[in-house]
């Protein structure tokens, strides 16, 4: 009986998916080092810079004054992981309803737009301009998401096709739109205009793009933490992914569920877009980089999910990249590593079970299984 | 030569994880080159004993022994390394390939890495015509009718060296002469010293088909013998067995308006099952009994009259397959139960669902309904069967439905829940609401019903009265023996006669 409490107690602070999810990036770390090891010349400092360059650092100064050092790259592994865990919800909400869009890129690059045309068109003052950009740019990525689900919902459209094609639509728009309409003639490359100061976060980090933003993470896991437990939509949105089957024949608006879970996932994509425009760049450059909805996707994997894990994945995420950057810098590791270590992770966490205990004795049968004999 | 028998069942008992007790001390011999039919409704358990027997489950206690040795089998490819071959009643075949590849699949005669297709057809030729399975191995598998399909599926098992057929109700998807072909076939084979089990819910199957049967009930063998003793009517009580005493306590039939009226429902599907004019009443304060062998149509008619519009109120389901449609088993317990009722006002206010009141109604189900579990957060899918349904039940009932449709309310659930279950629902019945009782389990009918219907092939086969009723009688007209001309299971619609005639 003690041993059974002792076991739930142990089951309530660590659960069985976070103590897999621990072990597999433990496993993962273990293996970044010894592919490191293949490839180095001193393979533990490659490793330890990787794991804590992105940290800054406290040094005293020529003057005597301590002074913080490297935080512009502790800055980054913010704004990343802001990113990050925007996209992340912004795929993980559609994913609870069953359905696996890709169309966060789209949403955020549309998202982006909207917030920085809409802040350029309207320097109103900045308490009031910037939450109304911010609403623009969830509104944009939210309608762009909601297309895909109402497609999906009224012509059995596959998500996935649908949200991939919205994207590339949404991305070519974003280009016509920065090259033509919202082009600055006054800078040598095609890219809007500066946005007032007044519209734009100031940093809260010299040099970086931190800004008042920061908040906007916790807040947003919290907001889908609620929506997703405590409210109706959310419910149906778990019930419809869950066993579509079953909610269909309790009566469960299935169809509205869908369309909803993709509308709110791109919002939230949206928001990124926002954070990108107005706290990281100040204004939008045409060849503003693709593909940042996918690492949303792996950060949603990576949290299996649970809304509560994605601020923690997205850290995690950002920290690697922050570190693989440092590491390249100052030894002889290539950052190309990281990615490895990255899929690594993702492989590793999404094994349903890990086979070498599991089956091991039936891939022995099999290959013992005898060729053709006739009766 | 060899005195022990080829297959030798040793009180073999199989218990699912959760719970159902499937199959419970089963012994059975089966000879060299003996047909042996093993008998019984639908879920008896002649199904887990087949797939202990193939490899795909493995037994929780008793033995498999084969030809005096005892065997484990792990997997399938352990079940055909000992002789062992399963015919399905759907064959899997590849529809571009030739009979021959088909048969060959898996097991390809092959060297150097390439096949020899020369080869394959030769040993496909040779085993077609040594087992007397006639077969054209050059035949596209696409063109093959059902019964050809199958004696493919016997040749695939006899290739790969089975000398114990496993077949499972191989005449059920076959005509009369298909079926006969293939039983001949079966003899054929049983002559050059294939052993047959031979899986069936046919009566004649065993009487016309098989040297000796195993009736199976409940998951127990409930008797034993040789098909030339046996006889139709002695089969038919021991399959079905007798009602189970004492029977619950049924309060008097107090009929109502009717509420719910279907007329002559017809649906077809691109299978076998269909719906062909089934007209039908449901009235106030009765239980409508829908008896008939699975896959007449049931399942059919369960989704229809579910989205009809009743007189009042609504129809609630329970569902056929709890696991696909009756519950969302990864969520939990709250979530389940309140999926019918969610956006009423005593559980979410303007969006927002209210987690006491939640938490305080699955409670109140689990203990009013005597689930076993832990608390409203357990995932529903980590119960047992019965705790499963009841919860079921309850989150139907919570909806307060005019017309309830149950569909198999008590299949795979232990006798103790079950009787709950069924008070349950003569509880709601004393409450004035209309039942339609579909239930493959004919003690099940006969105790609660108060109107029978048996669906045959999608049409109603005859319209009886409940008290008094028959379980033999019943049986004529599920096999499609007997059959009333344009039965009806309206209000006033005449029940069919109720004599019995001479076997």
């Amino acid at each position: 009986m003690i041993a059974f409490t002792g076991r739930a107690l142990f089951d309530l602070l660590l659960p069985p998916a976070a103590r897999r999810t621990a072990g597999a990036v433990a496993v993962a770390l273990a293996a970044a080092l010894a592919l490191i090891a293949c490839v180095s010349e001193q393979p533990l400092r490659a490793w330890l810079i990787l794991l804590t360059g992105p940290l800054p650092e406290l040094r005293q100064g020529a003057d005597g004054a301590w002074h913080w050092q490297r935080l512009v790259r502790f800055g980054t592994v913010l704004e990343d992981t802001i990113n990050l865990t925007l996209l992340g919800l912004a795929v993980l909400i559609p994913f609870r309803a069953r359905q696996f869009a890709l169309g966060a890129d789209g949403q955020l690059f549309l998202g982006a737009l909207a917030g920085v045309a809409f802040g350029l068109a309207w320097p109103g003052p900045g308490w009031l301009a910037l939450p109304l950009a911010c609403c623009a740019a969830m509104l944009a990525g939210g309608l762009w998401g909601g297309a895909a689900g109402v497609l999906k919902w009224r012509c059995g459209a596959n998500e996935m096709v649908v949200s991939l094609m919205l994207n590339l639509i949404a991305i070519e728009c974003y280009r016509l739109a920065v090259s033509r309409w919202l082009r600055d003639p006054g800078a040598g490359f095609p890219a809007t205009p500066f946005l007032p100061p007044a519209a734009v976060f100031d940093p809260l980090i010299a040099h970086t793009g931190v800004g008042w933003m920061l908040l906007a993470a916790p807040l947003a896991v919290l907001a889908v933490a609620l929506l997703l437990g405590r409210t109706t939509l959310g419910y149906e949105i778990r019930v419809s992914g869950a066993a579509p089957a079953f909610a269909r024949q309790a009566g469960l608006p299935v169809g509205r569920a869908i369309v909803m879970s993709m509308a709110l996932g791109g919002a939230l994509a949206g928001l990124a877009g926002f954070h990108v425009g107005h706290a990281l760049l100040k204004r939008l450059p045409v060849d503003l980089a693709p593909g940042l909805g996918f690492e949303g996707l792996l950060v949603a994997l990576l949290a299996r999910h649970q809304p509560r894990a994605i601020l923690g994945a997205a850290l995690f995420y950002a920290w690697l990249r922050a570190g693989g950057q440092a590491m390249e810098r100052s030894t002889d590791v290539a950052r190309e590593i990281v990615l490895v270590l990255q899929a690594l992770v993702i492989v590793l966490v999404m094994a349903e079970r890990w086979p070498w205990r599991a089956r091991g004795r039936h891939w022995l049968g099999r290959m013992r299984a005898p060729g053709g004999t006739s009766a | 030569m060899n005195v022990s028998p080829r297959l030798e069942l040793r009180a073999l008992a199989k218990r699912y994880p959760n719970g159902v007790l499937a199959n419970d001390g089963i012994d059975l011999r089966l000879a060299r080159g003996e047909i042996h039919a093993l008998i019984g409704e639908n879920g008896a358990g002649k199904s887990t004993m087949v797939k202990m027997l193939y490899g795909l489950e493995q037994p929780t206690s008793g033995s498999i022994v084969l030809d005096g040795r005892a065997v484990r089998f792990d997997a399938p490819q352990d079940a055909i390394r000992a002789g062992v071959g399963l015919v399905p009643q759907h064959v899997q075949l590849v529809p571009s390939f030739s009979v021959a590849r088909n048969v060959v699949l898996g097991a390809e005669p092959a060297r150097w890495g390439w096949l020899r297709r020369g080869a394959a057809r030769q040993a496909v030729r040779d085993l077609a015509r040594r087992s007397g399975l006639a077969l054209d191995p050059d035949a596209l598998a696409g063109t093959l009718s059902l019964g050809q399909q199958q004696r493919v599926g016997i040749l695939k098992a006899l290739y790969r060296g089975a000398d114990l057929l496993l077949l499972d109700e191989p005449g059920a998807v076959l005509g009369p002469d298909e079926a006969g072909a293939l039983y001949r076939a079966l003899r054929a084979l049983a002559d050059t010293g294939v052993s047959v089990v031979l899986i069936t819910h046919k009566i004649a199957d065993v009487l016309e088909v098989a040297d000796r049967y195993t009736v199976l009930r409940d998951g127990r063998v409930v008797a034993t013998g040789c098909s030339r003793d046996a006889s139709a009517a002695g089969l038919a009580g021991q399959i079905v067995g007798r009602a189970l005493a004492p029977a619950i306590d049924k309060a008097p039939l107090r009929r109502g308006a009717v509420l719910l009226r279907a007329r002559a429902l017809t649906r077809t599907t691109g299978s076998a099952e269909c719906l062909d004019g089934v007209s039908l009443d449901v009235a106030a304060g009765e239980i409508l009994g829908i008896a008939g062998v699975e896959g007449n149509g049931q399942g059919l008619l369960a989704r229809a009259l579910a989205g009809l519009q009743p007189r009042e109120g609504e129809v609630g389901l329970i569902p056929q397959d709890r696991l696909h449609d009756g519950v969302a088993p990864t969520l939990s317990i709250a979530d389940n139960v309140i999926a019918s009722t969610y956006r009423r006002p005593s559980l979410s206010r303007r969006g927002w669902l209210r987690r006491a009141p939640v938490d305080a109604l699955a409670r109140a189900m689990i203990a009013d309904f005597g689930v076993a579990a832990q608390g409203p957060a357990q995932p529903i899918g980590a119960l047992s069967g019965g705790n499963m349904q009841k919860l079921v039940l309850a989150r139907v009932l919570a909806a307060g439905p005019r017309v309830l449709v149950a569909s198999q309310p008590t299949r795979g659930v232990d006798i103790g829940a079950a009787r709950a279950l069924r008070e349950r629902l003569l509880a709601l019945r004393a409450a004035d609401a209309g039942i339609v009782l579909i239930s493959a389990d004919l003690d099940e009918i006969l105790e609660l019903s108060d109107r029978v219907v048996v669906l045959y092939r999608g049409a109603i086969a005859g319209h009886f009265a409940g008290p008094g009723l028959d379980a033999r009688m019943l049986a004529g007209y599920m096999t499609g023996a007997r059959r009333q001309p344009n039965a009806a299971a309206c209000i006033d619609s005449p029940f069919a006669a109720a004599a019995m005639e001479p076997a």
